[in-house]
């Protein structure tokens, strides 16, 4: 199994920019807009990590197309951008807890942080693949990503 | 804690508790007729094979009842055995491809001065309850996949906790291989829920075959076959974890049960490889057995989980072990049911389930020697052959420690019996390297039996074999007490239940 779930270069400066850039570019009214919800949020300990990406994102060949953060809220956040083109993509969500930037695992690989794919794929003996979480940004878009762990 | 492997974020899996499936209430105990071949296959061979209503699946979700007592009761023989098994095979009309598949059902037979009190109750895993709630099979198991299946987000999704069960630190757990233990309520066997040992290892499987020290002390192994590693675990007599680590195993493999000395862990790794290529079909046909490649001996230090030494034996398939233990010299001596091969899991195990009567390769008991110091392990046959074993168990009181005691299941060629099950128990002593037996009658099916000592007596030198019995005859279940110094003078007593269940697997004596 070959799986990212964010990639660790991912540093909270980037991200921050990242939120900053998307700021600016919500303004713009011309894109169409991905509109995602993330749920089911269990603390407002740490923050929520998006990444959204094509195929070979999630195979952690290419980069991902989208990486967000916001500050977590016990129940849900959600947000709205434009930056997204049109597209197949697949979407990554995890509540990192204790801000270390990493989705921690336990001594045998399982996760120990909340997480979430779109589709709210959970997976078949070993994680959702980008096919199980893939969805098309075609015109307007609303997704709802419940996180659990 | 020490984690000799890191498996990293690429062996993310096994996820997610499913804890919103607790929400759901089972709807009723289903079982709503045949209309699978393998449950037609089973049900026209159960008229002219009585021996397969080991097979069945328990008629009721719980059952309680006062046993009927023959014989003399020993005085000092009080307590509770606990027993686990398979016990639902079929769900709505789909019947399970394999006899492990089945959901466990604990059983509690308590035994004081005023009798035998009998009750046994369904295990309400996660997978349970959502497959009553939604009145079929859901899940893949073990050795099937049922119809339409749902995806497995996680090994404790589709724990059945149904292998066996142990008593520790005033809780008892029903155990599984590949996942979790389930906490059960000791009196009225109700379901409590997951057991956790730390947050760290919450997941972490944990097998279904634990060595406890006299002390208390717990050791386990669990393997976790997407990540090619062994979980090792160590718990103390109080049950808080003391350390838990990994080691990487390539290729990964089946283990059921281990040994343990003062100073080792001791795995055979057999050839059955988890090669996942292709379409998924069940976890048991995710393995090929490669016969030509060894069987693994993986020795590690108790202290230091990242000591390892790897040795090699020719190909063999072992499910149990009776015990280990290490002399002065730093030579590991311990035994095994030993098989040739995995056939009896893959083959027979999965044909009783249609009615088939498959033939299995018998499991010779074989003692085994690890010379730690010049890395050096030899195997050699215990008994004559032809005498078959299985379910080997010692005095608990020498656990880990020199035994000269194995109380077990056998079959004898020369005496063979009207079903393909083993037919007898024995009890062997290497002081006089001599066999005592006991054959059940041909319409009987043993079940394990298990040495409990004496109360006040030295280890090893008084008490009593303890097992149960399905007579296919009667349609009853029954439990029987011998005296370990006098197994072929047959049962002291016998207490016989008003109902018949199917054959289960592994149990522990409480003594009260």
């Amino acid at each position: 199994m070959h799986y990212n779930y964010l990639s660790p270069s991912i540093t909270l400066i980037r991200l921050v920019f990242v939120f900053a850039a998307l700021c600016f570019l919500s303004s713009s009214v011309l894109a169409d807009t991905l509109t995602m919800k993330i749920d089911n949020i269990q603390t407002a300990t740490g923050k929520i990590m998006i990444s959204v990406g094509d195929a070979n994102a999630f195979e952690g060949k290419g980069p991902y197309a989208l990486q967000i953060i916001v500050p977590a809220r016990t129940g849900s956040v959600s947000f709205t951008t434009d930056a997204l083109p049109a597209g197949s993509w697949a979407a990554r969500v995890m509540h990192d807890i204790n801000n270390n930037n990493e989705m921690d695992s336990n001594m045998v690989g399982m996760p120990k942080e909340p997480w979430g794919m779109s589709n709210n794929a959970r997976g078949n003996f070993g994680p959702p693949s980008f096919a199980d979480a893939r969805f098309e940004m075609n015109g307007d878009t609303a997704l709802t990503i419940k996180v659990e762990k | 804690m020490r984690d000799t492997h890191h498996a990293g974020r690429r062996d993310f899996l096994r996820l997610a508790a499913a804890a919103g499936l607790f929400a759901q209430l089972p709807r009723g105990f289903a079982d709503l007729g045949a209309d699978d071949a393998w449950m037609r296959s089973f049900n026209d061979a159960l008229a002219a094979e009585p021996w397969l209503k080991a097979f069945r699946s328990a008629t009721k979700p719980a059952f309680a009842a006062n046993a009927e007592l023959t014989g003399k009761w020993p005085a000092g023989l009080t307590g509770t055995l606990y027993r686990n098994g398979p016990a639902r095979h079929d769900i709505a009309g789909y019947r399970y491809h394999h006899w492990f598949d089945g959901d466990g059902m604990l059983q509690a037979w308590t035994m004081s001065p005023a009798g035998v009190i009998h009750k046994s109750r369904m295990i309400e895993t996660i997978k349970y309850r959502a497959e009553m709630a939604a009145g079929r099979a859901l899940y893949p198991g073990f050795g099937s996949v049922p119809p339409d299946p749902a995806p497995v987000s996680s090994s404790d999704a589709v724990n059945v906790a149904n292998i066996s069960v142990l008593p520790h630190h005033g809780k008892l757990l029903a155990l599984w291989e590949a996942g979790s233990p389930w906490e059960m309520n000791p009196d009225d066997l109700s379901t409590v829920g997951i057991h956790s040992f730390s947050e760290d290892t919450d997941g972490v499987p944990f097998s279904a075959h634990p060595r406890v020290e006299p002390d208390g002390t717990l050791w386990n192994f669990g393997y976790v076959s997407g990540a090619g590693l062994i979980a090792l675990w160590h718990i103390d007599p109080a049950g808080r974890l003391v350390k838990a680590g990994t080691v990487k195993v390539e290729p990964m493999t089946m283990p059921h049960d281990f040994v343990v000395t003062s100073r080792h862990i001791v795995l055979l790794l057999p050839p059955l490889h988890y090669r996942l290529e292709g379409e998924f079909r069940s976890f048991m046909e995710a393995h090929v057995w490669e016969p030509d490649l060894p069987t693994r001996v993986l020795v590690v230090d108790k202290n230091d989980f990242s000591k390892v030494q790897w040795l090699e034996l020719p190909a063999s398939w072992v499910f149990h072990f009776g015990n280990a233990w290490e002399d002065a010299q730093g030579v590991i001596h311990f035994d095994a049911a030993r098989a040739p091969d995995p056939m009896a899991m893959i083959n027979t195990f999965r044909d009783v389930m249609r009615g088939i009567r498959s033939p299995s390769s018998p499991s010779l008991h074989h003692r085994y020697r690890i010379d730690t110091n010049r890395h050096t392990v030899t195997e050699e046959a215990m008994f004559n052959p032809g005498i078959d074993t299985e379910f080997p168990v010692i005095d608990p009181r020498v656990s880990t420690q020199r035994n000269h005691r194995l109380v077990m299941l056998h079959s004898d060629a020369q005496k063979p019996a009207a079903h393909p099950m083993l037919s007898g128990v024995a009890v062997f002593d290497d002081r006089q390297e001599k066999l005592v037996t006991f054959s059940y009658p041909d319409h009987q099916i043993p079940e394990e039996h298990l040495f409990v000592a004496a109360p006040d007596s030295e280890p090893e030198s008084a008490g009593w074999i303890v097992g149960t019995a399905l007579d296919v005859k009667r349609d009853r279940t029954l439990l029987n007490v011998f005296d370990v110094n006098a197994l072929d003078a047959g049962p002291l007593a016998t207490a016989t239940l008003p109902y018949a269940l199917p054959l289960g697997l592994h149990g522990k004596f409480l003594v009260s």
